[in-house]
């Protein structure tokens, strides 16, 4: 028996192509921490769009680029479930033509999607469900108590706080998905409600709760005092209630706050040039942050188009991609380097020139904070364990966990 | 670390490198600024490079320019943009096109016997496909030939696409940002002509994207260099020019931030064109070693010619 609740991977991550779907850049919400500048209403995806864009890819199966065992078909937006009807559509043409085609993804897709939950329980996007079961993997970003949830995720022309409209389908979603996980962000405002937020999650019956603070340049002088407080309340809850048993969050790391080497552990955190994104308009990303309406003050990185192709050229530096090149002496020296997370879509919109290699900061005293919390939740863990004589237990169980970058 | 100054002494200065100079205006860089220029080429102790305009330069121009040590392109060193036989000279720069290379090679080889040193540049090596792989190698032979010929009867022919990498034993690349660095007329530091010209022709700026124009200056004579980010335009943060062996390699990162819009990542055109002559000069090495003569370190077999295609993978 595993006394430890492990976080669940993600399906086939390693070997997946993931292929994202901008199927809307229309929102019910304006969310203060959204990343996406230029949410609209008018960019919706064209069928004849989407179909051209999985022709595209189908046609190119022998591609390296696309030469993966299986795939992950992301819809994201805005908010996906507005385009439903044509989710519906592009999901059976994706099926119809893998099967057609013979093609080495044909059973081993999935149908990706994060929303904001507000329509979850319509019979279309319940009927949508139902028909591709098997094959789906649904995030609902619920932010955690109504207080906190609203304090961000407020519809786009009332103000209104959306939390009522998301709470009521948690249920449903959790018994269609029991090992669902939740999407936490944490911007300056939302530090006080970390530890109230992720125990009311837990409460709602969600078992795994992942957390990130914002990339951008948000934070205030003493934020990181502040979260290190709340994630030091949230350890000690988790520990005093035993909650650790049944529940995880993503805070709460034993591989992290430790030293990198510039050989061995020179990976690059996020798969920007892997994936590929494609908007309305039918053009190429290598990942969604790198469209026009997630860049505050970068031109689009657009790598091709539906009928053009992809120019290789553009997804070259991506894929030569490691941690040292792109990180400063500061971070190549940290002695609580692992787990420090980027994204690259926030280091080129924030970098000095136009480039990938260069790393954003921003967050640095914020995972200084983290790695203090962190190793404060291990050593109270460990003592627990150790007193209740688990720890050996425990630690045989946790034999595999790989660090958090390699 | 910066060791020459490039000195454009009007805007109509050849060309003399990939990019084409598209100014068509006289803008003659004012002997005030001049004078500044050569200043701060002493004080940085940096060699001056001076690119000549096609007309004559007034002659209060002659004695600054000649009150420092220099080298004058468009002068000293003859630019021409097209294969020419009329010539001789020490050190000429031919600068054509993927096309007109193949197709003139015989007249390109016997440019080699009128000159100590030729410098072959391409003005569209982004165009160039790979399906010209295999005529770009059989021109590259027939300068190989010729080079061998000439070496054989001891006359040291040089051209950089082919003899450059027999001698060198590490990356020698163009630098610009890096060992060298432009000056243009307006008294502006560039990383090099081409980027110059992109900010006079208002050409879409993706160098530095906190200027507000197409402006890509990295400082001036007043401020002094300002190069953002200058660190990546080292050899120690290009993933894949740090791990390759064409030494001789422009590595230009005009054409770099061009077509991939990263200053440190070159395009597959660049690294494929530069391993098709690293591998014509191996042949050209045996070639030389097989009759006596002097032909530098062995150069390695190797199987790519991208190095992106062997790139580390983490
Ligand atoms: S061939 Fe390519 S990798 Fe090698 S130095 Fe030239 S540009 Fe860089
Ligand atoms: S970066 Fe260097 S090689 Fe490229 S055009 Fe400029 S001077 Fe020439």
């Amino acid at each position: 028996m595993s006394t430890i609740r492990k976080r669940n991977d993600v399906w086939h991550e390693k070997m997946a192509k993931n292929i994202t779907f901008i199927v809307t850049k229309d929102c019910q919400l304006a969310c203060k921490y959204c990343y996406l500048v230029g949410k609209n209403e008018k960019e919706r995806m064209p069928w004849n769009v989407a179909k051209a864009a999985i022709d595209y890819i189908l046609d190119h199966e022998n591609d390296p680029n696309f030469a993966y065992d299986s795939v992950v078909w992301d819809f994201i937006g805005g908010e996906p479930f507005l385009e439903i009807d044509l989710i519906d559509r592009i999901c059976d043409y994706i099926k119809t033509e893998l099967f057609r085609r013979n093609h080495q993804w044909f059973n081993s897709y999935r149908f990706s999607f994060s929303t904001n939950g507000i329509n979850y329980a319509s019979d279309k996007v319940q009927n949508f469900i139902k028909k591709n079961y098997n094959h789906l993997s649904i995030g609902i970003t619920i932010d955690g108590t109504e207080r906190k949830h609203d304090l961000n995720r407020v519809y786009k022309n009332s103000g209104r706080g959306s939390y009522q409209d998301v709470v009521c389908n948690i249920p449903l979603w959790i018994k269609q998905f029991p090992h669902s996980a939740t999407k936490v962000t944490i911007s300056s405002a939302d530090i006080p409600y970390i530890h109230e937020s992720v125990l009311h999650l837990y409460g709602l019956g969600i078992h795994e709760v992942n957390i990130n603070c914002v990339f951008e340049d948000v934070w205030q002088n003493g934020d990181d005092q502040l979260f290190e407080e709340q994630l030091m309340r949230l350890a000690d809850s988790i520990i005093e209630r035993e909650l650790y048993k049944n529940f995880s969050c993503s805070f709460f790391n034993e591989n992290m706050g430790k030293p990198l080497d510039c050989k061995l552990q020179n990976g690059n955190w996020c798969g920007a040039g892997r994936m590929l994104s494609i908007d309305a308009e039918g053009n190429f990303y290598p990942c969604t942050r790198f469209a026009q309406y997630s860049l505050r003050d970068k031109e689009a990185w657009i790598i091709g188009n539906i009928h053009d192709g992809i120019d290789y050229n553009k997804i070259r530096p991506f894929l030569t991609l490691d941690r040292c090149t792109q990180s400063a002496p500061e971070c190549i020296d940290c002695e609580v380097a692992s787990g420090c997370a980027w994204c690259q879509g926030e280091n080129f919109d924030a970098a000095h020139t136009h480039t990938v290699f260069e790393r954003s900061t921003a967050i640095c005293k914020m995972h200084k904070a983290r790695v203090r919390a962190n190793n404060y939740y291990w050593n109270k863990l460990y003592r627990k364990l150790e007193l209740d004589g688990q720890r050996e237990e425990f630690e045989a169980n946790n034999a595999h966990v790989k660090p958090e970058i390699s | 670390m910066l060791q020459y100054l490039v000195i454009l002494l009007d805007d109509t200065s050849v060309a003399y490198c990939h990019a084409e100079n598209p100014l068509k205006e006289r803008y003659l860089i004012s002997l005030n600024t001049l004078k500044k220029a050569i200043l701060f080429g002493m004080k940085e102790n940096l060699m001056i490079q001076y690119v000549y305009p096609e007309y004559d330069l007034p002659k209060e121009y002659s004695e600054l320019i000649e009150s420092i040590d220099h080298i004058k392109i468009g002068h000293d060193i003859k630019v021409y943009n097209d294969v020419t036989l009329s010539s001789t000279a020490g050190t000429a720069i031919l600068r054509t096109t993927v096309a007109d290379f193949i197709s003139k090679q015989y007249d390109i080889a016997a440019m080699l016997s009128q000159v100590t040193r030729l410098i072959i540049c391409l003005k569209d090596a982004e165009l160039f496909q790979d399906e010209q792989i295999e005529q770009y190698k059989k021109a590259l032979s027939t300068l190989s030939a010729m080079v061998l010929n000439l070496r054989k009867s001891d006359y040291q022919s040089e051209v950089n696409i082919l003899t450059d990498r027999l001698t060198l034993k590490e990356m020698h690349n163009c630098g610009a940002g890096d060992s060298n660095i432009t000056l243009a007329p307006n008294g502006k530091f560039y990383l090099c002509p081409a980027f110059y010209y992109d900010e006079k022709m208002g050409i879409s700026n993706r160098l530095n994207h906190h200027k507000p124009s197409s402006e890509r200056s990295v400082g001036d004579l007043e401020t002094g260099l300002q190069i953002p980010n200058p660190q990546l335009l080292k050899l120690d943060h290009a993933p894949l020019c740090r791990i390759c062996d064409a030494y001789h390699c422009n590595r230009c990162i005009w054409l770099n931030q061009k077509l991939t819009w990263d200053n440190n990542t070159p395009s597959h055109q660049q690294c494929v064109l530069a391993h098709l002559e690293r591998n014509a000069a191996r042949t050209l090495q045996q070639q030389l070693r097989a009759v006596g003569l002097n032909a530098g370190e062995e150069i390695k077999e190797i199987d790519y010619l991208d190095p992106f295609d062997v790139r580390e993978k983490f």
